[in-house]
């Protein structure tokens, strides 16, 4: 079976549909979604309603949380005074764009989804705010995914699509317990073929492109298959400024912006839990 | 040369308290430093005591450096200075007559001076906290995940985790590890890398106050590495809690 | 690029932006040192980018300001070196009555022209034309600028911003330069100029400012078409810093000095 998988679709209804389209065609017949509904795009309200209405398992993204409840994200995960400014006025537009039963449709989406083998969170099974990258030091990329109980983790957050295979993963470890006597023990543990599988973003995609990316995996066959689908994303650009949202998000959605504004330390110590 | 005495768990017991004081007095060479990784107090009146206690050191006594541990997290939610977690973990754990006793155990003035007590410590190259490095109520035992471990003193590049919550005197040495990764982005597949895990160490402090007539605490030499456990065994065995 | 071997005592540069005027006048300061030297520039307003560079680099040069023709005229009549640099975005008029009321002492007029250029008022101006690489066209081009004197900016803002400036999210931009605080107390030059690879980023020479917001003069110039100063204002005062804040980085900066010192 051909599951799809698609994260941060940001108010971009014009890019959803395109993908939408395209995960017909691809014949996917099922699909699951990262969160990040909401947020830098013109229709969040059309977002949430179509992914609604085509019952589609979805997770909460941190700008579907921050609009519930309110942006209580740590100032951490700002990575620039520049982006807190931009990010809190398009919270207060979205806030204001929004109904109410969007709101509490919002609220009510789990953190995590699991299906079989497969887990499904926004940003990291710790956080919707953690950014998974590809760099990310691989014990600690094993410990995600270990830590949903599945082979395959999907997530999103960082809007540029990766699959990461973790093989052969060991560690040695000796374990001294007791306290006048020592009882000491070496211990070893091994894992199989881990994958987490970066979906990309619908619509606001920062791998230098305008197209939008999703994931479509063959459950049958194993394969990963990263999308990218081109989209008029001309409409959109146009619709961020008449709505009165900031153009600076027209012109990045336009680039694909590789110039992707996010928290330097993605592993930072926060009393909230990162 | 420093010695560091680290304790954890008080729970109100000043009696197991002042054996562990004495029992640090004892020591040669003599302990530098005095760390007490959280819950100072529990849901009982003795537990403002404990806290003048360590607020006012005797002459000649270390002072103490103090760090949130569980039960001062439960009061500082009750009181409203921390965000509510959702099932909320005191009254799980212990249910609703604890958490009024809490309440009426611990003075106004004592709450404040709670709320302003640090997460943790980053000493040198050790990360000493009561729970783990993401959350004080998080618990890690000799069990625990071995990569969850390694996860918790990765994220603060520390190489040695000091902790408290499970209430065990224990060392978990990671020696050695690898993985091998393989990134594949829409330019491409990069060549796999394989990664070797540094050593790292995370270590149970102990409790001092939580069984009756029987401490345990933790006595580190940062300069040597050397680390020992203690026991203080104190009381007629008939229990003074 | 020394000047001619019989030294001029005025020197008048004009040309296209970010060609290298202000260098050159730099250079020639470096190796045609003197008693007094002058450096006006005419139409720099309250965002005299130019003349704060030189003046940190050379304290002994004067900088004259508009309205102080009359200084200079005085002082070059007791034998003073006068730079004078004409913006791009100025008529290459204005610059006469001036030129005019020194044409008694030795004036060098230069004009840095585009390579390829050939016709050009430049060429009916200049006494000397020299010639460099330019990437971009000439045509329409605007200037939006603003002084920033007392803000501080957070460092990875003003990354984002110089970014989008130079990336053309505001509009196609030839040339951007500034002089901006940085909460740690320093002092940068930033300039671009369209079809570099890089910008150059100047630690300027000057004392840490750690006592408050900076009194000192900084401030933004951007040269282009199509630009939208709104946008551009805007991205600059969210990515200024609170007092608050720039209060809590002083501290911290002093604590860390007063340490390593």
């Amino acid at each position: 079976m051909k599951i799809a998988v698609m994260s941060c679709i940001h108010g971009n209804y014009e890019a959803l549909e395109t993908v939408l389209r395209d995960i017909e065609q691809q014949k996917a017949e099922k699909i699951f979604c990262l969160g990040d509904l909401v947020g830098y795009g013109p229709f969040p309200s059309n977002v949430v309603e179509m992914i609604r209405s085509l019952d589609i398992p979805t997770v909460q993204g941190c700008w579907d949380e921050d609009i519930v409840e309110g942006l209580n994200s740590c100032e951490c995960s700002y990575p620039s005074v520049l982006a807190e400014q931009r990010g809190k006025f398009v919270h207060e537009w979205t806030n204001q764009h929004i109904y109410d039963e969007t709101r509490e449709y919002l609220a009510e989406l789990p953190k995590t989804l699991l299906d079989g083998n497969l887990a499904f969170v926004h940003g990291s099974p710790q956080s919707q705010h953690e950014y998974l990258l590809p760099e990310l030091n691989g014990f600690i990329a094993l410990e995600r995914v270990l830590s949903t109980g599945a082979d395959i983790l999907f997530c999103g957050h960082t809007h540029i699509p990766y699959v990461r295979s973790l093989d052969q993963g060991q560690l040695q470890v000796r374990v001294m317990t007791g306290v006048e006597t020592l009882n000491a023990e070496s211990r070893s543990f091994n894992t199989d073929l881990k994958r987490i599988v970066n979906v990309g973003s619908v619509g606001e995609p920062r791998h230098g492109r305008p197209n939008a990316t999703y994931v479509i995996y063959d459950t049958d066959s194993d394969q990963i298959t990263m999308r990218e689908v081109e989209y008029d994303y001309q409409k959109t650009c146009a619709a961020i400024i008449e709505r009165g949202l900031p153009a600076i998000f027209a012109w990045r959605l336009a680039k694909g912006m590789e110039y992707a504004e996010r928290a330097d330390d993605a592993s930072h110590l926060c009393e909230r839990g990162v | 040369m420093s010695i560091w005495a680290i304790l954890s768990g008080i729970e109100g017991n000043l009696i197991a308290y002042e054996a562990v004081l004495a029992d640090i007095k004892r020591q040669t060479p003599k302990v530098t430093d005095l760390f007490i990784l959280g819950d100072v107090i529990n849901a009982n009146p003795a537990s403002g005591k404990v806290i003048e206690r360590i607020q006012q050191p005797r002459s000649g006594e270390l002072v103490a450096q103090v760090c949130k541990g569980w039960w001062e997290e439960q009061l500082l939610m009750l009181h409203g200075y921390v965000q509510p977690i959702e099932p909320n973990p005191l009254m799980e754990k212990y249910g609703a007559a604890t958490a009024k006793q809490l309440w009426d155990s611990i003075p106004k003035e004592t709450v404040e001076w709670i709320s302003n007590l640090d997460f943790g410590f980053m000493e040198l190259d050790c990360l000493l906290t009561h729970g783990s490095s993401i959350n004080v109520l998080e618990e890690l035992t000799p069990q625990s995940s071995p990569l969850q471990l390694f996860d918790r003193v990765m994220r603060t590049q520390a190489n040695r985790l000091f902790c408290g919550r499970s209430g065990q005197t224990f060392r978990y040495h990671i020696k050695d590890g690898s993985v091998s990764s393989t990134v594949i982005t829409l330019d491409g597949i990069q060549p796999s890398q394989s990664e070797e895990a540094s050593e790292r160490y995370i270590i149970g402090v102990g409790n001092v106050g939580r069984n009756p007539n029987v401490s345990t605490y933790t006595l580190y030499s940062p300069n040597t590495d050397k680390l020992q456990f203690k026991t203080v065994r104190y009381g007629s065995g008939k229990g003074f809690n | 690029m020394p000047l001619n071997q019989i030294s001029p005592q005025i020197i008048a540069i004009t040309g296209a932006p970010g060609i290298g005027k202000t260098s050159l006048i730099r250079r020639s300061i470096q190796e045609n040192p003197s008693e007094k030297i002058l450096y006006f520039s005419p139409g720099a307003g309250t965002v005299p980018i130019d003349s704060t560079q030189i003046q940190i680099e050379f304290p002994d040069v004067q900088i004259l300001t508009e309205g102080q023709e009359l200084e200079l005229i005085e002082y070059v009549e007791q034998g003073a070196i006068a730079y004078i640099e004409l913006g791009f975005h100025l008529d290459l008029s204005s610059g006469e009555n001036l030129l005019q009321a020194l044409s008694e002492y030795r004036t060098e007029r230069i004009a840095i022209v585009p390579k390829g250029l050939e016709d050009s008022e430049w060429y009916r101006w200049a006494t000397e034309v020299r010639t460099a690489e330019c990437n971009f066209d000439l045509d329409q081009i605007q200037m939006w600028r603003s002084p920033c004197t007392g803000q501080m900016f957070d460092p990875n803002s003003l990354n984002v911003i110089w970014y989008e400036l130079t990336q053309g999210a505001y509009g196609e931009v030839c040339r951007c330069k500034g002089i901006f605080d940085l909460p740690d107390g320093r002092t940068f030059y930033v300039d671009y100029v369209s079809g570099d690879p890089d910008s150059l980023y100047l630690p300027l020479k000057l004392p840490r400012w750690l006592d408050g917001r900076p009194t000192r003069f900084s401030g933004i110039e951007v040269m282009g078409r199509n630009l939208d100063g709104k946008a551009i204002a805007q991205s600059i005062t969210d990515s200024c810093l609170s007092d608050e804040v720039i209060s809590q980085y002083q501290q911290q900066i002093k604590q860390s000095l007063l340490v390593s010192a």
